[in-house]
């Protein structure tokens, strides 16, 4: 085979990949799956679950109908034609997706408020003073934009929006706020507009899990962006801290003093901090131990690819470590039970990195 | 003389087809075309039972603008009249759609009393009605059933409730301009709505030539489905809760890329046109009812346009809600 027919069947095969992956976070499918033109069918008005509408943007059930389907159901991910739809209230034994499961915190399914965000259409407003997210610091810098100067105590947490995870947080309105989005083509996630941004928390970037971690693997998982210099406001760990703004050392959030005193000596756990920024360096600490990517407590990168197995001196401690982000069958939403982690869980929980705690 | 006689025939048939071409109003001298090729139409009834000599009432309108066979047009004394129940699957269906496929499917059509029995789901009351919306003086009675014309009805004057004496005299009347100050004068007769009516009912339509549509019609349609012309249950532009009509056809997004006008997925124009355009101004037309629906009956649910069943987002499909939603053909 000549050189020339080598190279192109190769270019045919890395465009072919370029346009498979181009496709593969934008919905596809039949209209009807996800709207309704008229909230109408057979002359009589249609609901989703618990949700009434009419909704926004002609959804069928907004934000919650599409992506908390069944809550009593057993799929964690519907798929309906072509479309496959993330559920994030379900009750799917093993299912829960990277984000956790709301369904924890769900009224009427038994719900722990203390176990997940409390979210518009799930759950009911917490009680103060968690109303309010703690941490919580008006006016910090968003992208985009700025936070609300304070979070007013009656404004329960929604999908999106300023009160809100996904979409952009400028914008008040959740469904504005990410009016789109799910049509935007999303080959390259580099957080400029909404449909690029990781999982549409906009300006946030990272590699998607193309099954949100369903079964993932200690190599092919989500890609959660870090830094380990305070100098990005597209990580993960920065959005949560732009709710949760003084679990953040980030001189926009909370600053490091928030966190450390002065700098040196932590009095809350770091995000967004690598291992090779521990005190006395890498080389000889604790944290050598964690050498093979845990899914029970992910890292961050710099510039992450899903597919990192090993873990060095350049991976980065982030919120998600310990959390979740919608909800875990754990107090504070945390990956494990805190009440039972010790220096005999080797290997589990917080011990997964803090190596050196394990009991002799 | 023969010769002069002939003449003359020529002329005055000439004359009448010009005169029907301007006027649109029908002028034969042949009546019993019309008025009598159905059993009993020319039966004298005794003025006791009647407010008229002849049984004339809705069954005329379905009588004549049915056909046995599967055409669309269909020649009655020489005057061209358009078919809107098919007895046979249509060919080239007109503007309005065609009857023919509610007689297969309730939910294919309107159900028209004199062709179809009640429809089983609504029980007779139009999906979204609201009174308040419904202009009509005397209203939309469920219990009784859906008429041409008529307050059960869509053409003639609605604030009558006989539907032959809602439209009675239009075909004969004077119909232009087409303004909307009589029945007769209303495009399609639909009374109060203007427009500009293609003298085949659409039946070659293409971009530069078909019927031209103005916001009336949506008012028309509201009067029955009112609640799905209201704002406050469709929402405000961003986000809708239900798909608004009447609203002008964004000149950004992806909807500006609307710039052909195709007669399968129709505009409103703010004024009446005198001739048909091919172009579409988003920004100036505006979404109407008749975008994704027809009046009669379609093959497909709810009346579309087409199979909502089979528009698929981003796998380059280009027509359907895709001809405005232009962002989701690719």
């Amino acid at each position: 085979m000549s050189y020339k027919k080598t190279r192109l069947i190769y270019i045919t095969i890395l465009l072919f990949i370029i346009v498979c992956s181009s496709v593969n976070g934008q919905v596809k499918g039949r209209c009807k799956d996800c709207h309704t033109m008229h909230y109408s069918y057979e002359g009589e008005e249609v609901t989703y679950g618990n949700q009434k509408g009419p909704f926004p943007v002609l959804t069928k059930g907004g934000c919650i109908g599409c992506h908390g389907q069944n809550p009593s159901g057993t799929e964690n991910i519907v798929v309906i034609g072509k479309t496959r739809i993330p559920q994030v209230l379900h009750n799917m034994e093993n299912g829960d997706l990277a984000g956790g499961n709301f369904y924890y915190v769900a009224d009427g399914y038994n719900p722990d408020y203390t176990k997940g965000h409390n979210v518009k259409g799930i759950s009911l407003q917490e009680y103060p003073p968690k109303n309010v997210p703690p941490g919580f610091i008006g006016g910090v810098l968003i992208p985009g934009g700025t936070n609300p100067s304070y979070w007013p105590s009656t404004q329960q947490l929604s999908c999106a929006g300023t009160y809100g995870c996904h979409g952009n947080r400028t914008i008040e309105n959740p469904y504005k706020s990410i009016y789109g989005a799910h049509h935007e083509k999303d080959t390259i996630i580099d957080g400029e507009t909404v449909g690029k941004s990781y999982r549409f928390l906009f300006g946030i970037v990272g590699k998607e899990h193309e099954d949100w971690e369903y079964q993932a693997t200690n190599s092919n998982h989500n890609g959660y962006k870090g830094s380990n210099h305070y100098d990005s406001i597209n990580t993960i760990s920065y959005l949560c801290g732009e709710c949760h703004a003084k679990f953040h050392a980030h001189p926009n959030l909370g600053g490091i003093n928030a966190v450390s005193l002065n700098g040196i000596t932590w009095t809350g756990h770091p995000a967004d901090v690598g291992f090779d920024f521990v005190h006395g360096g890498f080389v000889g600490s604790e944290y050598q131990g964690y050498t093979t990517y845990n899914l029970e407590a992910p890292v961050a990168f710099e510039n992450p690819t899903g597919k990192e197995k090993i873990i060095d001196e350049n991976s980065i401690v982030m919120c998600l470590s310990c959390h979740k982000a919608h909800a875990s069958n754990y107090l504070h939403i945390l990956r494990w039970d805190y009440s039972k982690i010790s220096t005999e869980t080797l290997g589990q929980g917080c011990l997964i990195c803090h190596t050196k705690k394990v009991g002799k | 003389m023969k010769g002069f006689y002939l003449l003359i025939c020529c002329i005055l048939v000439v004359f009448l087809s010009l005169n029907l071409k301007s006027e649109g109003a029908i002028v034969s001298d042949d009546c019993e075309a019309c008025h009598a090729i159905y059993p009993g139409m020319m039966e004298e009834v005794a003025l006791a039972k009647s407010k008229y000599k002849y049984l004339l009432d809705d069954s005329l309108c379905v009588d004549c603008h049915s056909s046995s066979d599967n055409a669309t047009i269909k020649i009655l004394g020489g005057i061209k009249v358009p078919i809107v129940h098919n007895t046979l699957p249509p060919v080239k269906q007109l503007a309005g759609g065609n009857f023919y496929y509610v007689t297969k499917d309730d939910r294919k059509g309107h159900n028209l009393g004199r062709i179809v029995s009640m429809d089983k789901k609504f029980k007779g009351f139009p999906p979204g009605y609201d009174r308040k919306a419904d202009l009509s003086t005397i209203g939309y009675n469920p219990e009784k059933p859906l008429t041409c014309s008529g307050s059960n009805g869509c053409h003639g004057n609605r604030n009558v409730a006989n539907p032959f004496e809602a439209i009675r005299g239009s075909h004969h009347a004077k119909d232009k301009p087409i303004d909307g100050t009589t029945t007769a004068k209303s495009y399609r007769f639909l009374k109060g709505v203007k427009g500009y009516e293609d003298d085949e009912w659409n039946q070659n339509a293409s971009a530069k030539k078909h019927n031209e549509y103005t916001s009336d019609i949506d008012k028309l349609c509201a009067n029955c489905h009112g609640k799905f012309y209201k704002k406050d249950f469709t929402g405000e532009q961003s986000p809708w809760f239900a798909h608004p009509t009447d609203i002008f056809l964004p000149d950004k997004g992806e909807y500006a890329k609307y710039l052909k006008y195709d007669p399968d997925v129709p505009v409103a124009r703010q004024k009446v046109f005198s001739s048909p355009s091919e172009e579409v101004k988003p920004g100036e037309d505006k979404v109407t009812c008749l975008s994704c629906h027809v009046a009669h009956g379609s093959q497909y649910d709810s009346l579309l346009r087409w199979d909502y069943d089979n528009i698929y987002a981003h796998e380059g499909n280009k027509k359907g809600c895709l001809m405005c939603h232009t962002r989701k053909q690719d």
